[in-house]
């Protein structure tokens, strides 16, 4: 331990600044990347079942033939299974 | 040999079925060598006899740095790939990692500047490590832009592969001539990887913790990516279709 | 074998002399990049200082970054007009190999955007007081150097050949890869008033010419091969 207390920690030996603000850009850097792409996970999910379901309400005679109602449905993909 | 594995990565059902499955015990391994390294790192580590507490900048710095390095490599090995066997996991690599890796070179350039201002006394010098960093970060910029503005998916999915692997000869270039420019221009800054002096375990196991927790985290972050955009591209798949149904 | 060649050449030979006629006819192309180096390396005096001592320190780096901002200006002009007008994926069916037919158009855009500048380098040298003594250094680095700038940049244009709004991507992409040239050029220039030997920079930098006269039209022809469809 280099520390006696903590205050000393906090100090940092003069270098609080420092140390701390790359901690803490480290610690928002790990957070956005990690929670970034979970929300848009669960995002993506809610979407996806809006989507569907409307695609269920058309007939299934026009479901396939691009009549997609949502945005984001530019990406023409070929179906794959 | 069995080529089978190759064709199963190139399956991005069985890609997300299987990240879907290693993911808990990655996120498991990383926070546990994150909390080991952090805390060792700013708790025990005994301080520098130059630089004194701020070698603690050092465990954040070294891992992000060295990371945001393999970025360009990993987008021209996945842009060959995709280039060259259509592989579509290959693509999506290439498209999560552009981003990524502007982030990891952004905390790599903060975090390495705000260590230099102890060294050098100010926050910005045109060091030649900062330089190049800052070089791949304005390429990487690039790759994500032409992606951003090319907005048909095959077309931008080949071009952005193609400047991958243009800009990874590139960042090499860049790095020679920076160095070399660098020399010539500033002769001695004394910046040194501070494992010069009393390199003893105390110091660097904590660094490799944190190494390990980086690639880790840069590891899971890609994955999680990449599973976003499988989603996105197989909507119209049976299989996401029930993935779906089930959530 | 012989015939099978000729026919090679004589389709590169075509290709340059089509793109320098065209050039030719149309005196913009010619002319704004020229203008372009010319008025960027007046801002420099004015923005900076008028003083010679000032000047005399900046003017190998205003010169090169002059050149740097000209040749990218003057990219936009090298598959364009024939991506729009459709000569482009005439170009593109041709039997020849598009590596050689993509190196003439480089070499013929150089000829019209790159060598002016080059030429006109020591009047504006002259004219920023640049150092005595480093005059034939300044032009053999630009010579050496523009060619590499075009074929860089010549990557940049046939990725971004389709867009409707290309500048500032084209920018974004190229500007960086231009950086090695653009060190190797301005110390090659301060080494040498410096006193130190030449040759060593100089084999540098055509060393970085002959790399990208070989893998920069390899880079572009397949770019061209995405972009056009």
């Amino acid at each position: 331990m280099q520390f006696s207390n903590f205050q000393e920690f906090i100090e940092m030996g003069g270098y609080a600044f420092n140390v701390w603000s790359v901690y803490g850009m480290f610690l928002i850097f790990l957070t956005i990347n990690l929670y970034g792409p979970l929300r848009k996970n669960r995002q993506i999910i809610r979407d996806l079942k809006r989507r569907y379901a409307l695609n269920a309400q058309v007939p299934p005679m026009s479901a396939g033939a691009g009549s997609q109602p949502s945005p984001g449905s530019e990406t023409t993909e070929e179906e794959r299974t | 040999m069995d080529w089978t594995w190759f064709h199963k990565w190139g399956s991005p059902k069985w890609f997300y079925e299987l990240s879907g499955k290693w993911l808990p015990w990655l996120v498991g391994a990383m926070v546990t060598c994150l909390l080991i390294g952090v805390t060792w790192s700013l708790l025990f580590v005994p301080q520098d006899y130059q630089q004194g507490l701020t070698n603690r900048i050092f465990y954040v710095h070294v891992p992000v740095a060295s990371i945001s390095l393999a970025f360009f490599p990993l987008m021209a090995m996945a842009g060959t790939i995709f280039l060259v066997w259509r592989m579509k996991l290959a693509d999506v690599v290439v498209k999560v990692a552009a981003p990524l890796g502007a982030w990891f070179t952004a905390l790599a350039l903060a975090s390495g500047s705000i260590w230099g201002v102890d060294t050098w006394g100010t926050w910005w010098v045109w060091d030649g490590r900062l330089t190049s960093l800052l070089l791949q970060f304005f390429l990487l910029l690039g790759v994500v832009s032409l992606r951003t503005a090319l907005e048909d998916s095959e077309g931008a999915a080949r071009a952005c592969a193609l400047l991958s692997i243009v800009g990874c000869i590139n960042v090499v270039v860049i790095k020679y001539s920076v160095d070399w420019w660098n020399t010539l221009h500033q002769p001695s800054t004394n910046f040194t990887l501070a494992t010069d002096q009393a390199n003893g375990p105390e110091i660097w196991v904590p660094l490799i913790f944190m190494i390990v927790a980086v690639y880790l985290f840069f590891a899971i972050s890609l994955i999680l990516s990449t599973r976003n955009e499988i989603l996105q591209r197989e909507k119209r798949a049976q299989w996401v279709m029930d993935l779906v149904a089930k959530s | 074998m012989s015939a099978a060649r000729s026919t090679l050449a004589g389709a590169v030979v075509a290709t340059l002399r089509r793109d320098l006629l065209i050039a030719y006819k149309r005196k913009n192309d010619l002319f704004n990049p020229f203008m372009f180096f010319v008025l960027v390396a007046t801002l420099f005096p004015i923005g900076i200082s008028p003083e010679p001592e000032a000047l005399g320190e900046i003017s190998a780096g205003v010169l090169w970054i002059s050149a740097l901002l000209a040749s990218l200006l003057a990219m936009d002009n090298l598959f364009r007009a024939d991506f729009e007008d459709g000569s482009l994926e005439l170009l593109m069916l041709s039997p020849h190999p598009l590596y050689f037919l993509v190196l003439a158009k480089n070499i013929a855009h150089w000829l019209v955007s790159g060598l002016p500048i080059v030429l006109v380098s020591p009047l504006i040298a002259y004219m920023l007081n640049f150092p005595e003594g480093a005059y034939s250094t300044l032009v053999l680095t630009l010579l050496l150097g523009t060619p590499v700038l075009s074929l860089l940049g010549s990557i940049g244009v046939a990725l971004t050949v389709g867009l409707g709004s290309r500048g500032l991507i084209l920018a974004v992409i190229t500007l960086p890869m231009s950086v090695p040239v653009l060190i190797a050029g301005t110390l090659t220039v301060s080494q040498t008033l410096e006193g130190a030997s030449l040759s060593g920079y100089l084999a540098i930098m055509g060393a970085m010419l002959v790399a990208a006269l070989t893998l920069a039209p390899l880079a572009s022809a397949a770019a061209l091969r995405i972009s056009v469809n």
